[in-house]
């Protein structure tokens, strides 16, 4: 492992201190669970390594039937898991982080690490697409809010500029009651999905009144199916419009070959797979 | 440039210098001698140094040991009660859940973990919660009767 120095700040404002003296020297580390992998691979080599682990109240979450959900960015996949808020009112997200790696990964990992770290092979960040949640960024200088849609700006990269933290997730009360949630993966439960896809929905009258997905494992970043979803939106519920759908999804994404499949498959599963959700979705609004 | 961290470990107190660069998995074996902490992949994948960090399940070969500054860890080593094996662990002796043993540490205490959280899970929630521990031996089958006999044991009090 490379040398480097180890600083625990106890406030965001200290933390920005931190990371303005130290700048491209410095590295912030949450849970660690993407970092420190990087690090030993010297695809990562900071000379100092800022914790935000003794931030007060960073790993919150809070829920306001009115404003929806606030997760703190240093909670835990595991917490949020498990958050009775999260359960009740924000099913697709605890399906979500149930299935985020194992739990031993889910103790640790931290959704603004998982977000910050701009992997596009994660679960968190389609099914908080479909949620239409934002980011909070932080900065010294203030704050700003941004669709979680635009946090992702390219593979591995994110809208943060040099001096800002993402601080807050933001959730507002689900717009759309159907939900589904599917991780499909080719080995053990554990692994990287081949293609991940969240959907929400609503309907009236047999016809599809919005609809948002979000897919992962399928290009350079987690993305928005916005075209497919133009597909559906307004139009009568049919078998005929949910396969256009997926074909059309198929046609925004552009996955890679590797050991989860090649992509010419990973095209192919999505699909199936966003119709798949959707009919799900339908199903569970009965 | 070393710093100094106080960890409690299986109920005792250590305060050492080390440098922000070790890795908790070594530091447990290179410096504190716990050698039941097993290192195997080190890159999160394998489970072997699964370990309780403030009663929660990690791998510690994805902490540093400075992160572990103030916090109380549970090892392997922290489970058997005066000599005597936990009821995990005895399963896992009877139903023969290891060969090579080098997996074991990791899968007895996820199982510990799981147990305490749901004493009386199913099949597949042994399954998902040994999910990120990785044995090349056994086939898994013995583990998961070893653990649904620990968990009767538990539940029979």
């Amino acid at each position: 492992m490379i040398r480097f120095d180890y600083q625990e700040p106890t406030t965001l404002k200290k933390a920005f201190a931190l990371m303005e003296k130290h700048g491209d020297d410095a590295r912030v580390i949450a849970g660690g669970t993407s970092l420190l992998i990087m690090m030993r691979q010297r695809l990562l080599a900071p000379k100092i390594v800022i914790s935000l682990a003794r931030i007060p109240k960073l790993d919150r979450i809070a829920y306001n039937q009115k404003t929806g959900l606030r997760i703190g960015a240093g909670a835990r996949h595991r917490d949020i898991e498990l958050s009775a808020a999260v359960q009740k009112h924000y099913p697709l997200l605890h399906e979500t982080f149930r299935k985020v790696a194992q739990p031993r990964i889910r103790n640790m990992g931290t959704i603004g690490g998982n977000l910050a770290a701009g992997d596009p092979l994660t679960d968190p960040g389609a099914s908080l697409i479909a949620l239409d949640a934002e980011v909070i960024l932080s900065s010294s200088s203030g704050q700003r809010r941004l669709p979680v849609e635009q946090f992702f700006v390219d593979y591995y990269q994110t809208a943060l500029q040099p001096g800002e933290l993402l601080t807050e997730i933001h959730v507002p009360p689900p717009l759309r009651p159907g939900w589904s949630h599917i991780k499909f993966t080719p080995r053990s439960i554990e692994d990287f999905a081949t293609v991940g896809v969240a959907v929400t929905l609503k309907t009236r009258n047999g016809s599809c009144e919005d609809i948002r997905i979000g897919l992962n494992s399928v290009a350079a970043t987690i993305v928005r199916a916005t075209r497919a979803e133009g597909v559906l939106r307004g139009a009568t519920i049919s078998d005929a419009a949910l396969r256009e759908m997926g074909e059309t999804a198929a046609t925004e994404v552009d996955p890679v070959d590797d050991n989860r499949g090649s992509a010419e498959y990973k095209r192919d599963l999505v699909k199936v797979l966003v119709r798949r959700a959707t009919q799900e979705a339908l199903q569970r609004l009965g | 440039m070393k710093q100094t961290i106080r960890v409690t470990i299986n109920g005792r107190v250590y305060d050492e210098d080390v440098e922000p660069r070790l890795l908790l998995s070594h530091f447990l074996r290179e410096n504190i001698g716990l050698t039941g902490t097993h290192v195997g992949c080190v890159v999160g994948e394998c489970g072997a140094c699964s370990i309780l960090l403030d009663n929660k399940l990690v791998k510690s070969c994805l902490h540093f040991a400075v992160q572990a500054d103030g916090r109380e860890i549970i090892t392997i080593e922290g489970l058997a009660k005066d000599g005597a094996l936990s009821t995990i662990q005895e399963a896992f002796v009877k139903h023969y859940a290891l060969q090579c043993g080098y997996c074991t540490p990791g899968m007895v205490m996820a199982s510990h973990a799981l147990l305490r959280d749901h004493p009386n899970p199913s099949e597949d929630e042994i399954r998902k919660a040994l999910g990120g521990n990785l044995c090349m031996c056994t086939g898994y089958v013995q583990i998961v009767n070893a653990v649904k006999e620990a968990a009767r044991g538990s539940a029979n009090g």
